[in-house]
């Protein structure tokens, strides 16, 4: 006898997603994960310590910028224009926090700015002293980077 | 409880445990034990997707034991290249391996140079032709005095390694 075609008794269409491999897949992809997992995420800071390379190749007028650590909440900054000494200033604060925050406020209000003109800084040096620790330098380099100022050396002569 | 020999539920789960007996003696079924699969899934794809998130493609670099290293909210991605670590306890180490007391390196380097040198030949040995890029990782204790860290990037700006990347803990 001749099957017949589409008159049959309908079977209610299983549409059940099969979640086997859907379960494979996430648990091979959570171990993956895991195992490649950074906890801690290490950055870097550049420090270019070759002076007079970069900066010198360009002829234009280039602004050098010095700082001067006297005790970790205060520095001196020298603004030098061709080698000579344009604007010197002074950031003192009582605290760690705030010396970075005036700092910052320095630097972008009185340093980056010279007669409502925007200048740019072609290198920019760091004395340390003995009492200011890595901790607090990495801080100033934080907040001159923060200011576009990327191109930073550390002088590496024995401090004070 | 029974009333008359019958059952009478008197809450709503004694209701449930009494339809679930009377079930059960019309005929033995074989018990099934569904797992809820869809809060699993949940949880793994909640999983998948934080870990997704959190995913970073930077190179491993390792962290000596007891060094902290300081926060920066500037970091760049880290780049493969040999490590040097000052630690607390004053030691310097090149690539995990001690190298000797950072003190005593600062004044007499040849130590440290010889080592420098070896990594950078066999630089040069696997990128003939090509200019040494002087990449070196500084990694340093955040409490060690700034003229320390000064001076080791000294010795190292001296031994062709100019390119100096002072490690730090990213904050995002």
């Amino acid at each position: 006898m001749r099957k017949k075609v589409g008159l049959g008794s309908k079977k209610d269409l299983n549409a059940d997603l099969n979640l086997t491999p859907f379960i494979d897949l996430l648990s091979t992809c959570v171990c993956f994960l895991l195992m490649t997992a950074v906890w801690i995420e290490v950055g870097s800071v550049e420090i270019k310590q070759s002076h007079g390379t970069e900066a010198a190749a360009s002829k234009k007028i280039s602004y050098d910028l010095d700082l001067v650590y006297k005790t970790p909440t205060q520095l001196s900054l020298n603004l030098k224009k061709n080698g000579r000494r344009v604007r010197s200033l002074k950031v003192k604060a009582e605290t760690a926090e705030g010396f970075q925050i005036k700092l910052n406020q320095v630097i972008s209000e009185k340093i980056l700015t010279i007669k409502n003109k925007a200048i740019e800084i072609a290198t920019a040096t760091i004395t340390p002293r003995t009492t200011v620790n890595y901790g607090q330098l990495i801080e100033t380099l934080d907040t001159l980077r923060k200011n576009n100022i990327t191109n930073i050396g550390v002088l590496s002569a024995g401090g004070r | 409880m029974r009333l008359n020999s019958t059952l009478v539920a008197s809450d709503a789960f004694e209701k449930h445990l009494i339809n679930r007996k009377r079930k059960n003696s019309w005929g033995k079924k074989a018990a099934v034990y569904a797992l809820m699969l869809t809060s699993m899934v949940d949880m793994f794809s909640m999983l998948v997707v934080f870990l997704l998130q959190t995913f970073s493609t930077s190179p491993e670099i390792l962290i000596n034991k007891g060094l902290v290293l300081p926060n920066s909210i500037t970091a760049s991605q880290v780049q493969e290249a040999p490590v040097l670590s000052i630690n607390k306890d004053g030691n310097l180490y090149l690539d995990q391996k001690l190298v000797g007391l950072t003190k005593k390196i600062l004044k007499q380097p040849n130590g440290l140079m010889k080592e420098l040198n070896v990594i950078k030949n066999s630089w040069a040995d696997h990128h003939a032709g090509l200019a040494f890029p002087g990449e070196i990782n500084l990694q340093a204790d955040k409490e060690i005095s700034s003229t320390v860290v000064s001076q080791v990037m000294g010795v190292l700006t001296s031994g062709q390694f100019q390119s100096i990347q002072l490690a730090v803990i990213g904050l995002r």
